[in-house]
C-alpha cells in the first residue's frame, strides 16, 4: 500500500513537470499550428539561467526568477525571429523548422557553455524528506506537486478571466476571426510563446531540482515525453495535453516501478509501444480539441 | 477530340534513366578527379542517396516527413552484419550473440536481401499504427517508433553490443556496390512516385476527402509505401554497416536522421530529383564546413572553432531553402525527358447498361447539435436522367449530398443503392458501389497535373495504366481540356478547375454523379458550355446526374426531374415546369412578399435578384 501510494506521488510529480512542457506545447500549437522541437531547448535556456544564477550565490528564488525569465525572452525571440517568417506555412514545414532551430541551439549551448553536464547547487533543504504519515515524500517531489497545480490553476484563471487569455482561447479556435475582431495577431502569439516559456521554465526549475545538473540535451528527453502526451492527449488540445502529460509519467513511473529487472532498459520502449497502442485505438487521441472547420 | 493525347508509355522509366545517369557520370568524375579521398565521399554519397531515397518514397508521397527510417537502418544494418560475419569473427565481436542469429558468412547480396526482408516485416508491423496517421501526428509517430526501435537495439546488449562498437564486419560496401545499388534505388523510387499506388497516394496527400471520394483508401496507401520504403531503408542501412565496418546503435539515431530528412528536404521532397540533388548539395556542405570547424585563419580573419558547425550550416541551409522556395531547390518537377506524346488509344466504352439502378433516400435526417439540417427527406433517383436539386441556402442540399456520399453520416433514415446499404458507409466504400461527386469548394490534386488528376480515379478502379491513361484523354476531351493534359493542375483557371473535377468524377466510371454546384462562379458563356457537355451523359452512358445548382435556368434546362429541398425539408418535386408553379417553391425563393406573383416562368431580371440573393446569403 505504502509503495503504490509512494509511487502515485512519483507519478504526479513526474508526470506533472510533463503536464507543464505539453501544455505549453499545445498553446502554441493551437494557435499557430507549430509542434515546436526548440521547446526542449526553451527548457535548457531556463537551466542554465538558474546556473548561473546560484553559481554567482544568488538566493534560491532569484535564481529561479532568473529562469523563468530567460525562459519567456527565449521563447518569445524564437517566435520573432524564426517562426514568424513562417507563418501560415504547413505544418510540416513548421515542424521542420523547429527542428532546425532547435539543432542550432544545441551546437551553440556545446560551444558556448560545455558538452558536460554543469552541477547545480541547491540549498541542503531540498534535498530532504518529509513523512506524511504512512507516505515518505521527498520535499522536492511535494514542490513539484504543488507547483504544478499552482500553474495550472493560474493559466487556467488567465485564460478564463482575462482578455487576453480569452484572445488566445478565441485563436486556438479559429484565428483570422482573432484578427477580424481587431485584436493584434503578433501580441496574441508572442503571448502563446511567453505562456509556453514560462510553462518551460517552471518545468525546468523542477528537472533541475530533481537533477541536480545541466547538460545542452536536458530538455530534449522530457520535451519527447511531452511530444507524445499531446499527441496523445489529442493535438491542439489543451485539457488533453494536461492529461496526456500524467498519462505518460504515470505509465513510465508504472514501469520503472513494477517491471523486471531484466526489462528495464526496455521501458522507454515499452511505453511508447503502449501509448501508440492507445492512438491505434483513438487516432485523435484521449480529449480531442473541438472540432472546428480549418480548410 | 481528335487532339487527345497520352504521354509516352516509357515517360517515367527514361526521366528515371536520364536522372541515373546524371547521378553516375557525377559519382564516377567525382572518384576520377579526386583521387581515394574523393572515392571514399562518392561511395557516401551514394549510400546517403539511397537512404534519402528510401526516406523520399514513403514522405514524398504521403507528405509525412518520417523521422523513423534511420531504425530500419539500423535494423538492416545488423541484421546484414549478423549473416555476412564468419561465425568466430562474430563470436569475438558479439560473444552472447545467439549462435543461430550470425556467422553464416552470406554473400552481401543476401544479406542485403535478407535486410529487406526484415525491414518490409517490420514496417508492416508498426504501419499497422503509423500508415492510419497523417500529417503532424503521422511525423511524431514516426519519431516514437525510432526511439522505441533505438531504446530495444541499445538495450539488447547480447544482440547488439550496446554502446559498445560492433566490429569486424566486412567491409563491402564499395564505390561500385554502391553506386550500382544507387541506380537502383532510383529506379524504384522513380517509378514508384509515379505508378498506382504512388500516384493514388499523391493524390491523397493534395485532397484527403477528394481521394476518398475517388474510392481511394489513403490509409492502406500509406501502409504500401511505408512497406516498400522500409525494405529500401533497412537495406541502405546494411550498405551504410558494410561501408563503416564497426558501428553502434547510436550512429543510427538523431544525428542521422537529421542529416538525412535536411537532404531531403533542402532538395525538395515530392520529387526523386529533389533527393539527388538536395543529397549532393547537403553533403558539399558537409564536407567544406567540418574543414573550418576546428577554427580557420585567413590571413588577417582569423575564426574561432565551433564544434557542430555542420550541424548548424545544414540547418540554417534548410531554413533558407524552407523560408524562400518551401517546394525545395529543385522544385516540384522531375527532370525532364522530352520523349513525344502519343496519340491517345481509343478508351474502352464507358461502363453502360447501370439504367436500371436506383438511389433511393428514405427518411433521411440529420442534426447537428440541435439543428435540424435535415427531416424526412425521401426520394427516388433514377440513373439514366439529370435529376435537379435546388432550394435556397441552408436548405440543406450540401448536407445531403455529404450524407450520401459518407462525408457526413445522417442521424436518422436509410440510403441504398441496389441491394447495398450505404447509410454508414465511408466515402471510399460509397464511391466504390458507383457513386461519384465534385465539391462545392473545387477539391483537385493541386500537385498532380491535369491529366494525372483524371488518371488517378481511373486508376483506383483497377484499371490498367494505359487504360487508365487513355481513360483519362477521353474525358479530358470530354470537358474540352484535352489540350491542357501535361499541365500543372494547380495552374488552370477558374472554370477549367470545375470542369476538370467533372472529368475526375466521370473517370470513376460513377452510376450516379453527384454534381455540386458546378456552374458556380462561371459566367453565361461557361455555364451554356457546361450544359451542352453535360445533356447527353445520361442517354449515352445510362448514368443518373444529381444536379445541385443555384442558376435557375441552368437546372430548368438541364433537368427531366427537379427536387425542391427548404429549412431541411423535401417540399417540391416534379418536372421542371410542376415545380416552378408551385407555390411552396416560389415562396422559398422570392419569400413572401413575392408569392402573390406566381407565374410559370420567372423573367430574367427576377431570376437574377433571386439568385443574386441567395448567393450572398
Amino acid at each position: 500500500m505504502d509503495l503504490i501510494l509512494q509511487q502515485m506521488v512519483n507519478a504526479v510529480s513526474l508526470g506533472g513537470i510533463y503536464a507543464l512542457l505539453a501544455l505549453g506545447l499545445a498553446v502554441v500549437f493551437s494557435i499557430v499550428r507549430l509542434i515546436n522541437f526548440a521547446h526542449g531547448e526553451v527548457m535548457t535556456v531556463a537551466g542554465y539561467g538558474i546556473w548561473i544564477a546560484l553559481a554567482s550565490a544568488w538566493p534560491v528564488a532569484a535564481a529561479v526568477a532568473l529562469g523563468l525569465a530567460v525562459a519567456i525572452l527565449a521563447a518569445v525571440s524564437m517566435e520573432r525571429v524564426a517562426f514568424r517568417a513562417m507563418r501560415g506555412a504547413d505544418v510540416t514545414t513548421l515542424l521542420i523548422t523547429s527542428f532546425a532551430v532547435s539543432e542550432i541551439i544545441k551546437v551553440l549551448f556545446q560551444n558556448g557553455i560545455s558538452a558536460r553536464p554543469v552541477p547545480v547547487v541547491l540549498p541542503a533543504w531540498m534535498s530532504g524528506t518529509l513523512d506524511l504519515g504512512p507516505v515518505r515524500i521527498g520535499v522536492i517531489a511535494l514542490i513539484s506537486i504543488l507547483t504544478v497545480a499552482l500553474s495550472l490553476v493560474l493559466l487556467s484563471v488567465f485564460l478564463r478571466r482575462t482578455v487576453m487569455g480569452l484572445a488566445m482561447r478565441a485563436a486556438a479556435e479559429d484565428f483570422p476571426v482573432v484578427r477580424l475582431m481587431g485584436l493584434r495577431a503578433n501580441h496574441v502569439i508572442a503571448l502563446a510563446f511567453a505562456v509556453s516559456g514560462i510553462l518551460a521554465g517552471v518545468a525546468a526549475v523542477l528537472w533541475v531540482a530533481q537533477r541536480g545538473s545541466v547538460d545542452p540535451l536536458m530538455g530534449a528527453a522530457p520535451v519527447l515525453k511531452a511530444f507524445i502526451a499531446t499527441v496523445l492527449g489529442g493535438l491542439g488540445s489543451l485539457t488533453g495535453a494536461v492529461i496526456g502529460g500524467f498519462v505518460v509519467g504515470a505509465v513510465e513511473v508504472c514501469l520503472q516501478g513494477f517491471l523486471p529487472q531484466s526489462l528495464l532498459p526496455y521501458r522507454e520502449a515499452i511505453s511508447l509501444a503502449l501509448i501508440i497502442a492507445v492512438l491505434v485505438w483513438r487516432p485523435d487521441g484521449l480529449w480531442p480539441a473541438e472540432q472546428t472547420s480549418r480548410s | 477530340m481528335t487532339d487527345a493525347t497520352v504521354p509516352h508509355p516509357w515517360q517515367a522509366a527514361a526521366e528515371a534513366l536520364l536522372l541515373v545517369a546524371v547521378v553516375l557520370a557525377g559519382v564516377l568524375a567525382v572518384a576520377v578527379v579526386f583521387g581515394l579521398p574523393g572515392q571514399r565521399a562518392a561511395t557516401l554519397f551514394c549510400v546517403n542517396l539511397c537512404a534519402v531515397l528510401a526516406i523520399q518514397v514513403f514522405s514524398g508521397t504521403s507528405g509525412v516527413v518520417s523521422f523513423g527510417h534511420t531504425a530500419f537502418m539500423l535494423v538492416g544494418a545488423y541484421v546484414s552484419a549478423w549473416v555476412t560475419m564468419p561465425a568466430t569473427m562474430l563470436g569475438r565481436s558479439l560473444p552472447e550473440l545467439p549462435g543461430w542469429m550470425g556467422g553464416y558468412e552470406l554473400p552481401g547480396s543476401l544479406g542485403l536481401l535478407l535486410a529487406a526482408v526484415v525491414g518490409a516485416a517490420l514496417a508492416l508491423g508498426s504501419g499497422l499504427a503509423i500508415a492510419r496517421l497523417s500529417g503532424a501526428s503521422g511525423a511524431i509517430a514516426t519519431l516514437g517508433f525510432l526511439i522505441i526501435v533505438y531504446t530495444v537495439m541499445a538495450a539488447a546488449q547480447h544482440l547488439t553490443g550496446g554502446n559498445r562498437a560492433f566490429w569486424g564486419i566486412p567491409r563491402t560496401t564499395d564505390l561500385w556496390i554502391a553506386a550500382a545499388a544507387a541506380a537502383g534505388f532510383l529506379l524504384v523510387a522513380r517509378l514508384f512516385r509515379d505508378g498506382r499506388t504512388g500516384l493514388m497516394l499523391r493524390a491523397a496527400r493534395d485532397n484527403e476527402p477528394a481521394a476518398r471520394a475517388l474510392g481511394i483508401d489513403p490509409g492502406r496507401m500509406r501502409l504500401r509505401a511505408w512497406v516498400l520504403s522500409g525494405a529500401l531503408a533497412a537495406m541502405a542501412g546494411a550498405l551504410y554497416g558494410h561501408m563503416l565496418g564497426a558501428f553502434t546503435p547510436r550512429d543510427f539515431y538523431f544525428d542521422l536522421v537529421f542529416g538525412l530528412v535536411a537532404m531531403m528536404i533542402v532538395g525538395g521532397m515530392g520529387t526523386v530529383t529533389g533527393a539527388v540533388g538536395g543529397t549532393a548539395l547537403v553533403m558539399a556542405l558537409q564536407e567544406g564546413l567540418q574543414r573550418l570547424e576546428g577554427g580557420v585563419t585567413l590571413g588577417p580573419v582569423s575564426l574561432p572553432a565551433l564544434f557542430g558547425l555542420p550541424t548548424v550550416g545544414v540547418s540554417l541551409a534548410m531554413l533558407a531553402v524552407l523560408l524562400f522556395r518551401p517546394a525545395g531547390l529543385f522544385g516540384r518537377r522531375e527532370l525532364p525527358f522530352p520523349l513525344p506524346r502519343r496519340r491517345a488509344p481509343p478508351p474502352p466504352a464507358p461502363v453502360s447498361g447501370a439504367g436500371g439502378a436506383r438511389l433511393v433516400i428514405d427518411r433521411l435526417g440529420k442534426q447537428f447539435a440541435g439543428l435540424v439540417a435535415l427531416q424526412d427527406v425521401s426520394a427516388t433517383i433514377p440513373a439514366g436522367r439529370i435529376t435537379g436539386l435546388i432550394g435556397p441556402n441552408g436548405a440543406g442540399k450540401s448536407t445531403l449530398v455529404n450524407a450520401v456520399t459518407g462525408l457526413g453520416a445522417a442521424t436518422s433514415g436509410r440510403i441504398t443503392m441496389g441491394s447495398s446499404d450505404l447509410t454508414h458507409a465511408t466515402p471510399e466504400r460509397v464511391a466504390r458501389a458507383g457513386i461519384a461527386r465534385s465539391f462545392q469548394n473545387i477539391r483537385l490534386f493541386g500537385g498532380l497535373s491535369v491529366e494525372e488528376n483524371v488518371a488517378v480515379p481511373a486508376l483506383a478502379r483497377g484499371l490498367p495504366a494505359a487504360v487508365a491513361r487513355a481513360t483519362a484523354a477521353r474525358e479530358l476531351a470530354h470537358v474540352g481540356l484535352a489540350s491542357d493534359a501535361a499541365r500543372p493542375a494547380a495552374a488552370l483557371a477558374y472554370g477549367a478547375r470545375r470542369r476538370l473535377e467533372i472529368a475526375r468524377a466521370l473517370a470513376a466510371a460513377p452510376v450516379f454523379l453527384l454534381l455540386d454546384e458546378p456552374a458556380a462562379g462561371m459566367n453565361p458563356e461557361e455555364t451554356a458550355d457546361l450544359a451542352t457537355r453535360l445533356r447527353d451523359l445520361p442517354a449515352d452512358r445510362g448514368i443518373g446526374i444529381v444536379l445541385i445548382d443555384h442558376d435557375l435556368g441552368f437546372v430548368m434546362g438541364l433537368c427531366n426531374h427537379v427536387i425542391v429541398l427548404n429549412r431541411g425539408q423535401l417540399i417540391a418535386e416534379g418536372t421542371p415546369a410542376e415545380v416552378q408553379g408551385h407555390p411552396g417553391v416560389i415562396e422559398a425563393y422570392l419569400g413572401t412578399r413575392a408569392s402573390g406573383v406566381a407565374r410559370a416562368t420567372m423573367t430574367e431580371a427576377e431570376h437574377s435578384i433571386a439568385t443574386g440573393e441567395m448567393q450572398h446569403g
